[in-house]
């Protein structure tokens, strides 16, 4: 669950600045970029420009979201460069004409890094970008988006100085909100933050919050009755034996003492074993990186596995708690026991 | 033998209610003398082991009194009474029921144990007593390595060791064949010889019941003989 919110949280802006309702682009956006800078707990800004444009390379041609971004500032606000798998995002920097594109994106083109592509635009000049960089985030963008430098794609689609839209990295993710509200306002911009874009993924992960603790619930329940029968079965195996201790003179608090004290040793090897195995398959389970649909789980690409100590320890005081509690009935009943019946019955 | 009383007993009626009532025992009176050897005998459903339950306050009375030593045990706390049966009481029942898990010894140490002695001590009293009834070479035996005579006797032992005033016996030998049935009832002939402590026996074995010293024979309930050997 974290796990979602970290990888949905670091794949994009944390908020997202667009135009204005009956405009199609931010004019004049350099006085946007210098308030916003000067909010409090703003990181990082990234104007830039998003268009469409068709790739072509030889025969294969891909229609692509076209992004054009100052590199240094996208990749402080989403963390661009860690995701490169070849060649760096810097390079859409340099002089000349270069792109960085998602690695599906350049299977489906049969590209690689050092080849050149053709980008076509209704009403641009067609224009040739070679490829300095290849990325994966992991999700769907890998097949659709490119990046370039934000002055030649402004060039390309003959726009003058504006943008379609700005990212803004933020220190505290959970205020996002506020600050979002706040540009809202005071800017007259559309500002949404990631709570708002990704709120049916946080009502996702409340509702498997509910789900998990329904879970652990039938889980505890299920086990509490197998201990509560183990027991059971002893007590009812061991009537002649409290019979006699009975006669020998055992008081019938030491009698439910004993039971309960055998429900506690059988429960703390339990919970020592289990942990042992629990640490151990999860050790199994992280060291094969088990696929999982990427476009489904956010970002995702394999079943993520994080061993948490503190899960053990909670897992182990409520497993020994249920335990105790299952060792009461049984226990009491062999307490309850009539000794005459008890001995007689065997 | 003492004229001490050691039991008596007084009007003692035990009803069971299931379903219908059942009137197991019905205005008892008995006194029991300080080293007696007696049978208590009669056919089944005469209400001879529920008089011994009574006894071994193992089972309280609907009403009537029995006083050990004097004392009214009818109308002690679970605790008085576990102590009592721990100390004043041995029992010896058909079927052994000593612990599987522990051997002869640690079987006879048991009461000793529940008692409070210290273990080392226990541990010597109880072999003197497994000594004592003959299996001073099966200490370390657990009761699936013994015969039914050699459990029968680890139980005799266990009954014992604490030396307690009253010994009570339920069938002692029901499950066992005739040789080792005298050699049970031998035993304990001589350890009444030899401790004066009191023995009461329920037994379905006339033949057995007729070596005793005195005979009771209850039949509905109701006590219809009592005759001493003289």
């Amino acid at each position: 669950m974290k796990n979602i919110i970290d990888v949905t949280v670091e794949n994009q802006a944390h908020i997202t600045v667009s135009p204005r309702e009956d405009e199609d682009f931010i004019f004049l956006y350099h006085g946007l970029e210098n308030y916003i800078r000067k909010q409090e707990g703003v990181i990082a800004v990234s104007s830039y420009y998003q268009g469409e444009a068709a790739l072509q390379y030889r025969h294969n041609a891909e229609g692509v979201a076209l992004f054009g971004v100052n590199p240094e500032d996208e990749d402080r606000v989403v963390q661009k460069e860690k995701d490169m798998i070849a060649g760096d995002f810097g390079s859409l920097d340099l002089p000349g004409r270069y792109m960085v594109i998602g690695s599906k994106l350049a299977r489906n083109l049969d590209v690689d890094i050092g080849d050149t592509v053709t980008a076509q635009f209704p009403g641009s000049a067609p224009a040739d970008f070679k490829i300095s960089g290849i990325i994966q985030t992991g999700t769907q963008a890998d097949e659709t988006a490119a990046y370039a430098n934000l002055k030649r794609v402004q060039d390309f689609y003959n726009a003058g100085d504006i943008i379609t839209g700005m990212g803004i990295r933020v220190s505290d993710i959970y205020a996002a909100n506020t600050l979002a509200n706040k540009i809202d306002r005071e800017a007259d911009y559309d500002a949404v933050s990631w709570m708002e874009q990704n709120s049916e993924i946080l009502d996702l992960i409340e509702t498997q919050s509910q789900f998990v603790l329904i879970f652990y619930i039938l889980i505890f329940a299920i086990s509490g009755f197998g201990i509560a029968n183990i027991l059971i079965m002893i007590v009812m195996e061991k009537v002649g034996e409290i019979g006699m201790l009975m006669a020998m003179g055992v008081p019938r608090k030491s009698i439910l003492f004993i039971f309960l004290l055998e429900a506690c040793i059988l429960g703390m090897a339990g919970v020592m074993i289990g942990s042992a195995l629990g640490y151990v398959s999860a050790l199994f389970l992280a060291s094969y990186s088990i696929p999982i649909p990427p476009e489904m789980y956010f970002g995702m690409d394999h079943l993520p596995i994080l061993i948490v100590p503190e899960n053990f320890i909670i897992a182990g005081i409520f497993a020994m708690a249920i335990i105790t509690m299952a060792g009461i009935y049984p226990a009491r009943r062999a307490s309850k026991m009539n000794p005459v019946e008890a001995i007689h019955s065997v | 033998m003492s004229d001490e009383k050691i039991i008596q007993i007084t009007n003692l009626t035990r009803i069971y209610v299931d379903g219908v009532e059942i009137r197991a025992l019905d205005g008892v009176e008995l006194d029991i003398e300080k080293g007696e050897f007696l049978a208590i005998v009669g056919p089944s459903g005469s209400g001879k082991s529920t008089l011994l339950n009574l006894i071994g306050i193992l089972d309280t009375p609907t009403s009537g009194t029995i006083l050990l030593k004097g004392i009214d045990v009818t109308k002690m706390s679970d605790k008085e009474r576990s102590r009592i049966r721990n100390q004043e009481l041995g029992f010896i029942f058909q079927y052994h029921h000593l612990l599987p898990d522990f051997n002869a010894l640690e079987n006879v140490m048991m009461p000793l144990l529940i008692n409070g002695m210290k273990t080392s001590k226990a541990r010597e009293k109880a072999r003197e007593m497994l000594e004592e009834v003959g299996l001073g070479d099966r200490l370390y035996h657990r009761s699936n390595q013994l015969s039914g005579g050699q459990n029968q006797r680890v139980a005799v032992a266990r009954a014992l060791v604490n030396n307690p005033s009253i010994v009570i016996g339920d069938e002692p030998t029901g499950n066992l064949d005739s040789k080792s049935s005298d050699n049970i009832y031998e035993l304990l002939r001589k350890l009444n010889r030899e401790h004066n402590q009191t023995f009461i026996l329920v037994t379905h074995d006339e033949r057995m019941a007729a070596k005793t010293d005195r005979i009771i024979r209850l039949v509905d309930g109701k006590v219809v003989e009592d005759s001493r050997k003289v």
